[in-house]
């Protein structure tokens, strides 16, 4: 049981488990299904439930372990049966070519993480603290470059409802985030904006499907009526 | 202490007798996971006699360059499979660049079957070539980035010493730029040596081939020089990804019972890594070659960040 | 107590809006605007007594400090229960109107013309329940979460004509909206990390603006550097500063009227309260000259950005919202001044424009309807003799807003220039009279094209429900260009010292 004890074990863990983290939000740029996304972005979500208790078993926070069991129940799971069941009635599978072509689209999201580390810098501190507290270097570096990345994919998708998983990759960055700087926000917050998250889903999913029958396809690129 | 000379041929019989197996291994698993019986596991040995005793046929239109191209392919192979660590992490072979040097003799004998497709003057090889070319443009970058992340982890890019390195200290597999690294260099490995998803090595269609096509002219003597080549490079890759990452088992002399126990863990590891090759193939469908730099720009960027988490991890 | 009242109030108006399905009685029309009305008529009695009990002592706060209200906040909570007293009793004869003309039925997805109404007087309440939770939550994340509420229960009211233009007006503003708030959530959070390090500063207390805003010196530097950058990106995609502003012309057209009005008028009046707590905040670790030349940037770009668009205007609607756009981006410039001054002006022109554009959105909606269109091109003019006490009203709103003396805007902007001059942002003060002539010169050749004239409708009847508070409301601007009341004076005095003291 030492091993499981030794917060440089723990870094190790959650480092490793960041850096998946980050190869899931770059193999969801790299997609083009639609469903793969949405799994792709539960399992991230199920990684990032797991970082979270990670940190709060070598910090001996237990609201995280809330806050972490909470992002399970509603990203990991809730949220990705909203939306596959959208997905299933709205009868669309595949994304149209996104706006910048996929090779490049990888090689800028890689340009944003080291973006994200340059970003994160200034907030790694090794002389506070050592050991523990520093288990959020690296998480937070891979917190802002999901940030980036998620933006990056904002603009980069037609698909309605591909802005709407880019918004909640934005979100997950957050999540990492707060988890990796402060050990999660006061609890409250932290519901707050669960709260939020999943009302916003339910908001995005209706508009979508109204945009879909309206438009007879999710493409918002032929959303140009109202202009000047 | 075994002479240099020795360790050579012990490492080149090793290389020629193994590479046809791991091909028929990976033949066989994936016919028993698709419930077919397979050609069995020795079946390219067969292929590779019955082909040195068969007669050729040279097309009229080709030049020496079709002629010389299965030596070239064969020795080259031949010789960057001498400087990768097998059995001991002392390489026979250690030419100036260490991993440059098995990245540019590869890159030779692509170069002159390349040529080879072109020269026979029929549209199906250039066909060939060129999209064979089109992934060795993005599959080498990733896979130098791939070894120069280990590389700099062992302050050298002589694969000996990242070997020596790797089994001396502590070595840890789990950090993120040696995992990334690895993911990179699976991907190229499918890459190059041409396994669905990037290209199917049992099609018969020739639209659809990319090595088969630009050795579509081959036969007899040069199309077992040829198949034994790849067959080679396939090893030597595996090898590489093997023993650059997971090099437990991998002794550090030449000495007999060390040999011994280095094979045992060689060929398990070999076993390990065909598996989850025949996994990968029969778990994808062959992509569109329109698709194929969407992966591998994937495995650039993984190899770029490996690299680059080295000095930030 | 009363705080809790205060939010209590509008909470259970939209619960009871929302199961009023159930029963055929309470599904009438009649009862919806009834328990909306007098809902809301509470609540301006309530924000009432905030603010005079802020006014007799000082800051007052619930429940250990997670309700929290001083001047700042009980401004900001008398204007927004004002502009929502002032709408629901407009609502009900435009909502009335909108379902005699047969326009509740919709294109798409119809719901019914009762379902929608339903939808109407319940989210309405919601929102202005968000509204008051942004102003009296201490706790920034609790703020933060209740002002992506009130995006949230505004979507719907941008769709509830259910026609094309609505669901892509509500689909930018979902977005634009959703990645701004995010950076605000982002911006939030380093604020709490900036803060993290002094003892009791877990939990709900680390976030809490009371006690941030006395360690304000002592918070880690580039943490609130970026902090602040990430904010004013945030609230100001709230605020709709450009150039996050592209949602406001779409969402302001095709909302109803009295929703585009709370959300003009209220909502930004939310957004600008948590850019001065942050700046607040920013402020007093940094120095003033940091946040300052940010919100200056914003603020003028705002304005400028303002002027070419409204100049080649072609829908009064939208023209009133790009308004609201360089109004906002006015009161930015006027917190990034800083000072006494520019923070009384600031002060001063929020309560101002909360009269003057409510207005103008009000009587904007009677045209509207009385016209059934709202591009320049076929109203041809004639507004004042078709629809006299609206368009009086329209032309006062739009003197007003456009800054000519002697009506209140004119004064607060003049303050502000006289604040700029003051402290040296010359450059600034000049850009300021610059765009502020733009726009002016803009809306007025719009306005008095659509106001003067003839026209072939007839003359319009008086409709008390929705004229009524648009001549209350024109009242108001006159008097309040001259005379304030002493309380309320005081009150802006106070929230002014809040900012700068």
């Amino acid at each position: 049981m030492h091993t499981l004890q030794d917060p440089e074990f723990g870094n190790k863990m959650v480092t490793l488990m960041a850096a998946l983290v980050l190869v899931l939000q770059i193999a969801m740029v790299a997609q083009r299904w639609i469903v793969t996304n949405i799994r792709l972005f539960a399992a991230q979500s199920f990684l990032l439930a797991a970082i979270a208790n990670t940190i709060a078993y070598y910090n001996h926070a237990p609201h995280i372990y809330v806050a972490a069991v909470l992002t399970l129940l509603a990203k990991g799971i809730l949220v990705p049966i909203v939306l596959e069941r959208l997905v299933a009635r709205i009868e669309i599978r595949q994304e149209i070519e996104p706006i910048v072509n996929i090779p490049l689209s990888i090689v800028i999201s890689g340009g944003l993480t080291l973006v994200g580390y340059v970003l994160a810098e200034p907030f790694y501190r090794p002389e506070e603290a050592p050991g523990a507290a520093t288990l959020g270097h690296n998480a937070l570096a891979v917190a802002i470059s999901l940030f980036l990345i998620g933006f990056f994919m904002m603009i980069n998708r037609r698909k309605a409802l591909t802005q709407v998983l880019a918004l909640l990759c934005l979100e997950n960055g957050l999540f990492l985030a707060a988890i990796s700087l402060t050990y999660g926000m006061p609890l409250i917050v932290e519901l707050g904006v669960l709260f939020d998250v999943l009302v916003a889903v339910m908001v995005l999913g209706i508009l979508v499907y109204r945009i879909r029958e309206t438009f007879e396809s999710m493409d918002v690129s032929r959303m140009r009526r109202l202009r000047g | 202490m075994i002479p240099v000379f020795l360790t050579a041929v012990v490492q080149l019989l090793l290389l020629l007798t193994v590479a046809p197996l791991v091909g028929g291994l990976i033949k066989t698993l994936k016919a028993r996971l698709q419930v077919r019986r397979g050609p069995g596991i020795l079946q390219p040995y067969r292929d590779l006699h019955k082909l040195f005793r068969k007669g050729m046929v040279l097309p009229e239109t080709a030049s020496w360059i079709f002629s010389a191209t299965p030596y070239v392919v064969f020795s080259a192979t031949a010789i960057a499979g001498l400087m990768i660590p097998m059995i001991s992490a002392k390489a026979p072979l250690g030419l100036f660049g260490g991993v440059l040097a098995v990245v540019y003799l590869l890159g030779l004998g692509r170069f002159f079957l390349a040529l080879a497709g072109l020269d026979t003057g029929s549209s199906f090889g250039g066909l060939g070539s060129s999209r064979e070319m089109t992934i060795a443009a993005l599959a080498e970058p990733a896979m130098m980035l791939a070894v120069f992340t280990v590389a700099i982890g062992a302050n050298s890019t002589s694969l000996s010493e990242i070997a020596r390195v790797a089994t001396s200290t502590t070595w840890h597999f789990l950090a993120p730029a040696q995992m990334l690294a690895f993911a990179a260099l699976f991907i190229v490995l499918i890459a190059e040596t041409g396994r669905i998803p990037v290209d199917n090595p049992a099609t018969h269609l020739e639209l659809t081939m990319i090595h088969e096509a630009m050795i579509l002219e081959y036969s007899g003597p040069y199309l077992g020089l040829i198949e034994w080549g790849a067959s080679i490079k396939q090893l030597l890759l595996m090898t590489l990804l093997i023993n650059a990452f997971l090099p437990f088992g991998l002794q550090s002399k030449w000495s007999l019972g060390g040999l011994a126990i280095s094979l045992v863990y060689l060929l398990l590891k070999l076993l390990v890594l065909a598996v989850s090759i025949v996994l990968v193939e029969t778990a994808n469908a062959k992509m569109r070659f329109f698709r194929v730099p969407d992966l591998l720009a994937m495995a650039f960027t993984l190899a770029a960040l490996g690299l680059v988490s080295t000095f930030l991890f | 107590m009363i705080l809790a009242l205060l939010l209590a109030v509008p909470l259970s108006a939209c619960a009871a809006c929302a199961v009023s399905a159930v029963s055929a009685v309470s599904r009438r029309r009649s009862v919806l605007e009834a328990v909306n009305v007098t809902a809301f008529a509470i609540t301006f009695l309530l924000a009432l007594a905030v603010a005079s009990q802020v006014l007799r002592s000082g800051a007052i706060s619930l429940w250990n400090g997670f309700l929290y209200a001083d001047a700042l906040s009980a401004l900001v909570i008398l204007l927004n229960a004002a502009v929502a007293l002032v709408c629901s009793v407009y609502a009900v004869g435009y909502l009335r109107e909108d379902q005699r003309l047969g326009a509740l039925d919709g294109e798409v997805g119809s719901h019914g013309a009762e379902a929608k109404l339903r939808m109407y007087y319940s989210l309405t309440p919601l929102l202005v329940f968000s509204m008051l939770l942004v102003t009296l939550a201490n706790n920034l994340g609790v703020m933060w979460a209740a002002i992506e509420l009130t995006t949230l229960a505004s979507v719907f009211l941008v769709t509830f004509y259910g026609k094309v233009t609505s669901l892509e007006a509500a689909w930018k503003y979902a977005m634009i909206g959703g990645v701004g708030l995010s950076m605000a959530l982002f911006g939030t959070l380093l604020t709490y990390y900036a803060g993290h390090k002094f003892p009791g500063s877990e939990g709900v207390a680390g976030l809490n603006w009371s006690i941030l805003v006395g360690q304000a010196a002592q918070l880690d530097k580039p943490s609130m550097r970026m902090a602040f950058i990430l904010v004013l990106l945030g609230y100001g995609t709230k605020a709709g500063l450009a150039p996050m502003h592209t949602w406001k012309p779409d969402a302001y057209s095709e909302a109803p009227v009295p929703s585009a009005a709370i959300l003009s008028v209220a909502v930004l009046n939310c957004a600008i309260y948590g850019l001065v707590r942050f700046y607040v905040l920013t402020s007093r670790c940094l120095g003033a000259q940091y946040p300052g030349s940010l919100l200056l940037l914003l603020g003028l770009f705002s304005m400028g950005i303002a002027v070419p668009f409204v100049l080649v205007q072609r829908n009064f609607r939208r023209m009133l919202a790009y308004s609201t756009i360089d109004q906002a981006g006015m009161m930015v410039t006027a917190l990034g001044i800083g000072g006494k001054l520019a923070a009384f002006a600031l002060m001063l022109h929020m309560t101002f424009h909360t009269v003057a554009k409510s207005l103008l959105f009000l009587s904007a909606g009677n045209i509207y309807q009385c016209f059934k269109t709202d591009l320049f091109l076929k109203l041809k003019g004639g507004v004042l003799k078709v629809l006299p006490i609206t368009g009086a009203a329209f032309c006062l709103g739009t003197m007003a807003i456009v800054g000519l003396p002697p009506f209140s805007l004119f004064q607060s902007e003049f303050l502000m220039i006289r604040a700029a001059f003051g402290t040296a942002h010359f450059l600034v003060g000049a850009l300021f009279i610059l765009f502020g002539l733009g726009v002016f010169t803009g809306v007025t050749l719009h306005v008095s094209g659509m106001l003067l004239g003839t026209s072939e409708e007839p003359r319009a009847a008086w409709h008390p429900w929705r004229d009524t508070p648009i001549a209350i409301l024109a009242v108001i601007l006159i008097v309040i260009g001259f005379w304030l009341p002493a309380d309320l004076l005081e009150l802006i005095r106070r929230a002014a010292e809040v900012v700068s003291p």
